[in-house]
């Protein structure tokens, strides 16, 4: 019966994610919270200029933070598909297809914001130095209009990116009321 | 899959309150590193950007840049007005105290993340720790809290009651860590 018991935690620690991929969703969830605290209060400093230099430093911490998720979101898919783990067991069909279509509209909204984002800096004229070090080549000539379209989209899909982390969270507090194991898969068991 | 392995993940062993705790503390433990953060970035912007003599110049509202921000002309007069109340108001320690805060909290909060994804896992130190990291942050808000206190009515609008919402829940959780710990000690008794 001990020897059973052994054999199933095993068996149940490989259910989970990766120490990777958990490190990786840990980051990426603390980081994107920080750009939407931060960009809220950023956005109400006052107007570049020469004598206001208030902007600065956040709008760039903003946009290498930003950068850096795009790339931690790569590593985590690629972990991800490299180390599967076990389909959920005791999910009702639906509450499947809901988290199937909820991680997929994460995936896509977090590189649509960050891309937008991206692309809105470069038509703005204003240069991006990766963590003040990488000169990033400027995709786009300055364009007012360009940049305003980019910076709407930028806006609408980090408003969206928050509605799909709402879902996301209501599931993962839902689990971990019920009990039932399924949150433990995101912890490094 | 095994049934003994679904068994052990479908019910996950270990008191529920610990499941409920640790998802509260991860998830607002996320919430709570944006929060800090945000805070220690305020900090450094004003700073390295406010002028030594804590004297700010009329605001400068380019048209195209109130197209671009989709502001009025007062309110661009009111983003360097808030700065300039911000200056004003904050007594010279302020600042010093206000960074050390967040950079002690945005510290605690991420362990927060990492004493309740313990307690999700049901690990045998977790609830042990819980008490400290969620007592240290109640502390860290209550420190806040006199600070905020006395600086004067324009930071007490800004940050009072905030601050008294996180203590007021990190007393919960600290509370709650320790009652659920001493219902699981009677348990086993």
């Amino acid at each position: 019966m001990e020897r059973e018991r052994d054999v199933t935690t095993v068996e149940a620690q490989r259910d989970g994610y990766s120490r990777t991929a958990v490190i990786v969703h840990w980051l990426l969830a603390v980081s994107i919270f920080f750009l939407f605290a931060s960009s809220w209060w950023m956005l109400a400093l006052p107007l570049p200029s020469e004598e206001f230099r208030f902007r600065e430093f956040p709008f760039q911490l903003h946009k290498n933070i930003g950068i850096t998720l795009v790339f931690l979101l790569a590593l985590l898919l690629i972990v991800r598909l490299k180390q599967r783990p076990s389909p959920l067991q005791l999910q009702k069909p639906w509450m499947r297809r809901l988290a199937l279509i909820d991680h997929v509209a994460l995936y896509v909204l977090i590189v649509a914001v960050c891309v937008s984002g991206y692309l809105s800096s470069s038509y703005s004229g204003w240069g991006t130095t990766l963590w003040w070090a990488i000169d990033l080549p400027n995709w786009g000539y300055e364009n007012e209009e360009l940049n305003i379209l980019y910076s709407d989209i930028h806006l609408w899909t980090g408003w969206a990116l928050l509605a799909v982390l709402s879902v996301h969270i209501a599931g993962a507090v839902y689990h971990a009321f019920r009990n039932d194991g399924i949150v433990r898969r995101m912890l490094g068991v | 899959m095994s049934d003994v392995t679904r068994s052990v993940i479908g019910s996950a062993p270990g008191a529920a309150w610990e499941s409920w705790l640790g998802v509260v503390a991860i998830v607002l433990g996320v919430l709570l590193t944006a929060a800090h953060g945000t805070e220690w970035t305020r900090q450094h912007v004003l700073a390295i950007a406010a002028p030594a003599n804590g004297e700010l110049p009329p605001a400068e509202c380019p048209e195209d840049e109130l197209i671009e921000e989709g502001l009025s002309v007062g309110e661009c007069e009111q983003l360097v007005s808030n700065v300039r109340s911000y200056l004003v108001s904050a007594p010279s320690w302020f600042p010093g105290l206000m960074t050390s805060l967040s950079a002690a909290g945005t510290i605690l909060a991420l362990a927060s993340v990492v004493v309740g994804a313990a307690l999700v896992d049901h690990r045998a130190w977790a609830s042990a720790a819980a008490i400290p990291v969620f007592g240290g942050l109640a502390l860290i808000d209550a420190i806040g809290f006199i600070g905020v206190i006395n600086a004067g009515p324009i930071l007490r609008g800004l940050y009072l009651w905030n601050v008294l919402e996180w203590f007021v829940i990190h007393l919960m959780m600290t509370v709650g860590a320790a009652a659920g710990r001493a219902a699981s000690a009677d348990t086993a008794g």
